[in-house]
């Protein structure tokens, strides 16, 4: 295994990771059914490569145009990436969520996917429409050479720092009284809505905070591939994300991460390893991990719901309201 | 405490709830009642805001909520239970509990990314009163228990434990002993007396009429989205036209 595949490996590992930490905080812990995740991600990609592309000067006939070109040092895109997707989840959320019923505002959400894709990939002046961005920039390109070892041994170590500030964040959500909350809104909004909580102020700030993440992702991984285009974020990759949080399990920040493992990273390789065994005609393999995918997202719902790792159950021990005992993350 | 005038609530020109006024007095619990379709359960849904009314103004402890959205009549103390189960049934008892109190410091997303440390303090009080409330209602073995797994009986004491959290000033019970075992219902009963004694305000919908005439110092009869009646039940009893309408047997 050569130094360039297993970083390839890691690194995709560690942004799926994070999109599926991102979509389980608002699929699995509060139940907003976000069929338009992928866009969160593409928009903190473009974000994150524009801010750290130099200035678009050449002519409308070039092989790329684009806005932006700020030119900014790193960390600045990815921090960049990360507010261009919580700033998207305000008006798409506003929309969305506050007078559609969560039904509807999944379709809706699906919508905005397919109209999002659609509109970028045929608007050229702003992002170069289909043929999307290239030559992003690398995060401190110019101190180490990213076509060395050592640069991505650097980019696996940026990968899980985020990985580990996700987890950090996602897990004094879940573990928190609004984590209660927000699993309480899941299962029966109404209810929660006559016990004083307000929906749709809990929906946006979730809403927000998974664009934020999803955003942070998507800039962590044009950083990587130092292009982004229409086609790498259609709607069926929103599917993929959520095959991973139902398989690992759906209200805990671990089952994210295993379903992250099993799916996305799972599916890939299996398919990279397959697709070396000449079987069928061309493009069969992958048409195949589609069929595979569904077929996984329909047997887990009909023999495992709860998935691989279910949410745990939370038992506060004796003696927790004296200061005897502390309750601990469960997570 | 409560007032409703001429509130409507009307779906697609049916008038599911047609005009009600009535007053609720503290301290008191108030029967409403009447026959399945008389707007009974409409109406709680509307002064508790989970419904919007169509017209009609409805006054909480001298102020008026008639567009003031659900969650802040709750956060008020005006807070209701429903008519069907509505445990999280994927959280424990306790946290059913937990999850209704108000004011904690780590619910919200600032509280929380502050860390336990911050909220762990507010986290050991309301503990300690959802312990106390499971104590009281002869709950506390199954705290740890998923609510969804609970028994009929069960969900309606969680329902009104969960309600108690809140603090609430008057309580919106719909129905709490339908679907419960008679010996459940026979406690429920002895806490709502007790909840009268300690000066909490009640309006009540209820089918069984013997719990009517235990529990409440003044009924108020609804059919066909109108009130047709009011006073005690022995009064509404005397009444051929309430008679007719409701209290036939």
């Amino acid at each position: 295994m050569n130094t360039y595949y297993a970083a390839n490996l890691l690194i995709f590992a560690g942004v799926d990771v994070i999109a599926c930490i991102a979509l389980n905080l608002q699929f699995g812990v509060s139940g907003i059914v976000n069929f338009a995740f992928i866009v969160f991600q593409a928009a903190g990609a473009y974000a994150a490569a524009v801010l750290s592309m130099p200035p678009d000067t050449s002519p409308d006939y070039s092989f790329q145009i684009y806005v932006g070109g700020l030119n900014l040092p790193f960390p600045l895109p990815w921090i960049g990436g990360a507010v261009a997707g919580a700033l998207l989840a305000v008006p798409v959320g506003l929309v969305v969520l506050r007078n559609l019923r969560s039904d509807y505002q999944a379709i809706a959400l699906l919508v905005t996917s397919i109209i999002a894709n659609t509109v970028i990939n045929n608007a050229r002046p702003w992002l170069n429409g289909a043929a999307g961005l290239a030559l992003v920039p690398q995060p401190l390109q110019d101190q180490i050479d990213p076509s060395t070892d050592s640069y991505f041994y650097f980019y696996i170590g940026l990968t899980a720092i985020c990985v580990a500030l996700v987890w950090f964040i996602a897990a004094r959500i879940v573990n928190s009284p609004f984590g209660r909350t927000l699993r309480a809104m899941r299962d029966q909004e109404l209810v929660a809505t006559a016990l004083g909580k307000n929906p749709v102020a809990l929906k946006m700030t979730m809403f927000v905070v998974g664009g934020a993440i999803a955003g942070l992702s998507g800039a962590i991984l044009v950083g990587f591939l130092t292009v982004w285009a229409p086609s790498t974020w259609l709607y069926p990759e929103t599917i993929i994300l959520f095959a991973a949080v139902i398989v690992g399990g759906r209200g805990n920040n671990l089952g994210a991460v295993l379903g992250a493992l099993l799916v996305p990273v799972g599916f890939e390789e299996v398919t990279r390893l397959l697709g070396r065994l000449d079987i069928g005609p061309p493009n069969f393999i992958p048409a195949m991990e589609w069929v595979l995918i569904g077929l996984c997202i329909l047997g887990f719902l009909w023999f495992r719901p709860e998935g691989v790792r279910p949410e745990a159950r939370r038992i506060v021990p004796e003696g927790f309201e004296s200061g005897v005992r502390v309750v601990g993350d469960l997570d | 405490m409560l007032e409703a005038t001429d509130v409507r609530r009307h779906f697609e020109g049916m008038h599911a709830v047609d005009g009600v006024s009535l007053e609720v007095p503290r301290g008191r619990i108030t029967g409403l009642i009447g026959p399945n379709g008389a707007g009974k359960s409409t109406f709680m849904a509307v002064v508790a805001g989970t419904l919007p009314a169509t017209a009609g103004r409805i006054v909480f402890d001298g102020q008026d909520v008639t567009r003031m959205p659900a969650y802040r009549r709750a956060r008020m103390g005006l807070v209701r239970t429903f008519q069907l189960p509505s445990e999280f049934a994927r959280l424990t008892v306790l946290e059913n509990l937990l999850v209704a109190a108000p004011g904690h410091r780590g619910d919200s997303l600032v509280g929380a990314l502050l860390g336990p440390r911050y909220w762990r303090a507010d986290e050991r009080r309301i503990v300690g009163e959802a312990r106390g409330l499971l104590k009281r209602f002869g709950m506390s073995g199954k705290e740890s228990d998923y609510a969804g797994n609970m028994s009929g009986g069960q969900k309606r004491l969680i329902e009104i434990m969960r309600a108690l959290m809140l603090h609430p000033r008057c309580l919106l019970l719909d129905e709490p002993m339908s679907g419960v075992h008679p010996r459940v219902a026979d406690e429920i009963r002895g806490y709502l007396q007790d909840l009268r004694r300690e000066g909490l305000t009640i309006l009540m919908v209820e089918h069984e009429l013997h719990f009517v005439e235990q529990l409440c110092d003044s009924v108020f009869v609804m059919a066909q989205g109108k009130l047709i009646g009011s006073g005690t039940m022995a009064s509404l009893r005397r009444q051929p036209e309430i008679v007719d309408a409701y209290l036939v047997g």
